[in-house]
């Protein structure tokens, strides 16, 4: 399936927590409706022109189906494009869009009686807060119950949409504030102190159990929390497949710690088999291009998929992993776009 | 020819083969109605029910998610596990010691390696799992593990229940109690939904409620009934209420509907009870009783005994008096409802038998009972392949 960016019109800016993040709403014309319609825990990616130079990110759409296609940004140091998007957009700009992608996603059960618990941290909230959203509106019969951890009071994002979801579905809903290192001058007091871990997630679990059979856990943070977070879970006996995780990535979450090795890659795309050279630090997707190969890709940041491939010899580094799910991980699956080799011999194949 | 009441023949009633139908085809095929929530309060406690030809057991894990399985060992099919009970993190079967953990594997085979010496894939020896959901607090499973939505079964019968939150109410523990009656299920169920006999069976003892103003009804499977106060009891109900009220004030009444198959309630201003009904044979059927009332203070309890004190003091009675008693415990003279529809019921049972039985046409207070055999006969339609 070809993936195309298209020109979309920046319909509302608004700065969130004092400045530390931007959310952006764009206005999708009629006739690209059917297109930009999404499941809740999808991406959107952008290509922006910063300073003469063509830049490719990938955020969360932080809106639920049917509310306006809305991404909440978050300012990093130095990032060129969060940086931009604060201080530079305006409305009724135009920014080069793609249509949502993504693999995490929560599709609400109009009959469903389940029980959802959330667990995110930082930004990794984008994609849980549109879930909780679908679940409540669309889910009339399910519970969702958010543990959310930030350093401090001033850095959780969408503080004023999560006190008015609790007033209006204080029946189906709890959030609870975890903070690693709260001011000592603010008002708010946490749920609990530190991190999202093993002891807070047994508390959440045991304060509001849940109602029934059908339980689902979601979980999106960075660095090592997914795993963190998985492991306590598994203590629990809470089966894998019902843990759904994505690693947050988004800019400045690029893990280039590993720079890779030169490596000889056998790549078989579309019945044809070959052997490309890829140099250290070189990405596959980059190598299989240079050596004149058509595999398909997109968004090149890791966050639409389109890239997917599967190894089944050698392994790789991710340098960014956000449109895959940790199972499919597992199994093998690699953004060709964010690996680079960490063994001199590989086998990739391209499955559709 | 084959002799009928109303819409299905008398064999219905009383045959082996259709006990065994129902069986497999209603009660092997719906929600099944399995306790209180309650009833497994943390992890690791479990209880098991007979659901048609199935048992099922509902066990907590540590993440306090309840899971249901087939109670049969994957080994030579022993049930697994007694009525209730309260295991750490594993279930033995008592024959072999073949163990499973809460999750339904397979975890360990005694002298595996001398008594499966080319091996054995513990993998697929898995518990068979089935479904368990919650509604209005009480606890129900189904034998398929991916069964219809739960919500969507009662759903539509749901808005006519009266707007009470059981699981917010406490068991009143006297009032539990289970027993056997000689008679198929569903003539406890017509029971149980006719409402032509209020005022007649029970002309001494239910006469608080107004039988004339009842409202009743189906949503598919499933009936529904509602009757106001009379003017004597509800013109200072709330004065009048024998124990505190459980639902907020306007709401007045009883609701005494009859979910499918055999899953009655009874719910009034001060209390919410279930009569779970369980065929045991074509002749013998279980019944159930379990009430909840108010989580209040046994001050509250008093004040409103008091109060109500001058309501009930004369109110009710036998229905046979003086020469029509037959015995010291007749149940028509015991001014006890529940003894008059048991007596009925089995008084009713005995004659099914007879070749000289026929059935009278079904008065306009009898509808529930056609359109529940209606309900039976589609239910078992749909279900046959
Ligand atoms: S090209 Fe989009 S994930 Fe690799
Ligand atoms: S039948 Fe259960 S262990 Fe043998
Ligand atoms: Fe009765």
């Amino acid at each position: 399936m070809p993936q195309s960016f298209h020109p979309l019109t920046v319909a509302d800016i608004r700065s969130e927590i004092d400045g530390s993040a931007t959310s952006i709403t764009f206005s999708v014309p009629p006739h690209l409706a059917s297109e930009f319609t999404w499941r809740p825990g999808q991406h959107l990616s952008l290509k922006l022109q910063v300073n003469g130079e063509e830049q490719r990110r990938s955020y969360t759409i932080s809106n639920p189906p049917g509310a306006p296609l809305r991404i909440t940004v978050k300012r990093v140091k130095k990032g060129c494009v969060s940086n931009f998007v604060a201080d530079t957009l305006k409305v009724g700009d135009q920014l080069e869009v793609m249509a949502p992608k993504g693999r995490f996603v929560l599709d609400p059960q109009a009959l469903g009686h389940r029980t959802h618990y959330f667990f995110a941290a930082g930004s990794g909230i984008t994609p849980i807060f549109s879930m909780v959203n679908a679940v409540l509106a669309d889910e009339p019969y399910a519970v969702a119950h958010l543990v959310y951890g930030n350093v401090e009071a001033g850095d959780i994002l969408f503080e004023a949409e999560l006190t008015e979801l609790l007033e209006r579905y204080g029946d189906r809903l709890t959030v609870r504030h975890v903070l690693s290192a709260p001011s000592m001058w603010s008002w708010f007091t946490p749920w609990r102190k530190g991190r999202v871990d093993a002891e807070a997630i047994q508390a959440a679990i045991t304060e509001t159990p849940p109602v029934a059979q059908d339980v689902h856990y979601w979980i999106c943070g960075p660095g090592s929390m997914n795993q963190d977070v998985r492991q306590a879970l598994n203590g629990l006996d809470v089966p894998n497949s019902r843990i759904h995780s994505e690693s947050f990535g988004g800019e400045g979450a690029q893990d280039t710690s590993v720079s890779g090795v030169a490596s000889q890659v056998t790549v078989k795309l579309l019945g044809q088999t070959q052997t490309v050279a890829v140099a250290a630090g070189q990405t596959l997707l980059e190598a299989m291009r240079a050596s004149g190969l058509r595999p398909p890709f997109s968004c090149q940041s890791g966050v639409c998929g389109a890239c997917i491939a599967r190894t089944s010899q050698g392994k790789v580094h991710m340098r960014s992993r956000v449109a895959l799910e940790d199972g499919d991980i597992s199994k093998g699956y690699v953004l060709t776009c964010q690996s680079v080799p960490t063994a001199e011999k590989m086998t990739l194949t391209f499955e559709a | 020819m084959t002799r009928m009441y109303h819409l299905m023949p008398v064999e219905a009633y009383t045959s082996q083969d259709w006990f065994d139908r129902e069986q497999e085809l209603i009660f092997s095929r719906t929600w099944r109605y399995a306790g209180f929530v309650e009833d497994i309060p943390e992890p690791g406690h479990y209880i098991s029910v007979q659901a048609g030809l199935n048992n099922i057991f509902i066990v907590m894990g540590r993440d306090h998610r309840l899971r249901a399985f087939h109670n049969i060992c994957r080994h030579r099919g022993t049930q697994l596990i007694r009525a209730v009970g309260k295991t750490q993190k594993a279930l033995t079967c008592p024959y072999h010691d073949w163990t499973y953990d809460l999750e339904g594997n397979l975890v360990s085979v005694p002298d595996e390696e001398r008594e499966y010496p080319n091996g054995i894939d513990k993998s697929c020896l898995g518990l068979k799992p089935a479904a368990v959901d919650v509604w209005r607090g009480m606890l129900f499973v189904h034998p398929d593990p991916n069964p219809p939505s739960l919500a969507a079964w009662f759903g539509e019968v749901d808005p006519h229940l009266g707007p009470h939150k059981p699981e917010e109410l406490v068991e009143y523990p006297e009032a539990r109690s289970s027993y056997e009656i000689k008679a198929n299920w569903k003539i406890v169920v017509e029971n149980y939904i006719d409402v032509y006999h209020l005022s007649h069976l029970h002309s001494n003892t239910l006469y608080m409620y107004d039988h004339a103003k009842a409202k009743y009804g189906w949503s598919g499977p499933h009936y529904h009934f509602w009757e106001p106060p009379t003017e004597e009891y509800g013109a200072n109900l709330e004065k009048n209420l024998p124990s505190p009220r459980v639902i907020p004030e306007p709401h007045v009444g009883a609701w005494v509907p009859m979910l499918f198959p055999g899953i009655g309630l009874g719910a009034s201003e001060e209390s919410w009870n279930v009569f779970i009904i369980t065929p045991l044979g074509p002749n013998l059927t279980r019944i159930e009783n379990r009430s909840k009332v108010a989580n209040v203070s046994g001050w509250e309890y008093q004040k409103q005994e008091w109060s109500s004190w001058g309501f009930w003091k004369d109110f009710g009675g036998p229905k046979y008096e003086g020469d029509d008693v037959a015995s010291e415990d007749d149940p028509m003279a015991s001014g006890d409802f529940t003894a008059e529809d048991i007596y009925a019921c089995e008084q009713q049972q005995k004659s099914l038998a007879s070749p000289f039985l026929e059935i009278g046409p079904a008065a306009t207070g009898e509808s529930p009972i056609t359109n529940h055999q209606r309900a039976i006969l589609e239910f078992m339609k749909d279900h046959e392949k």
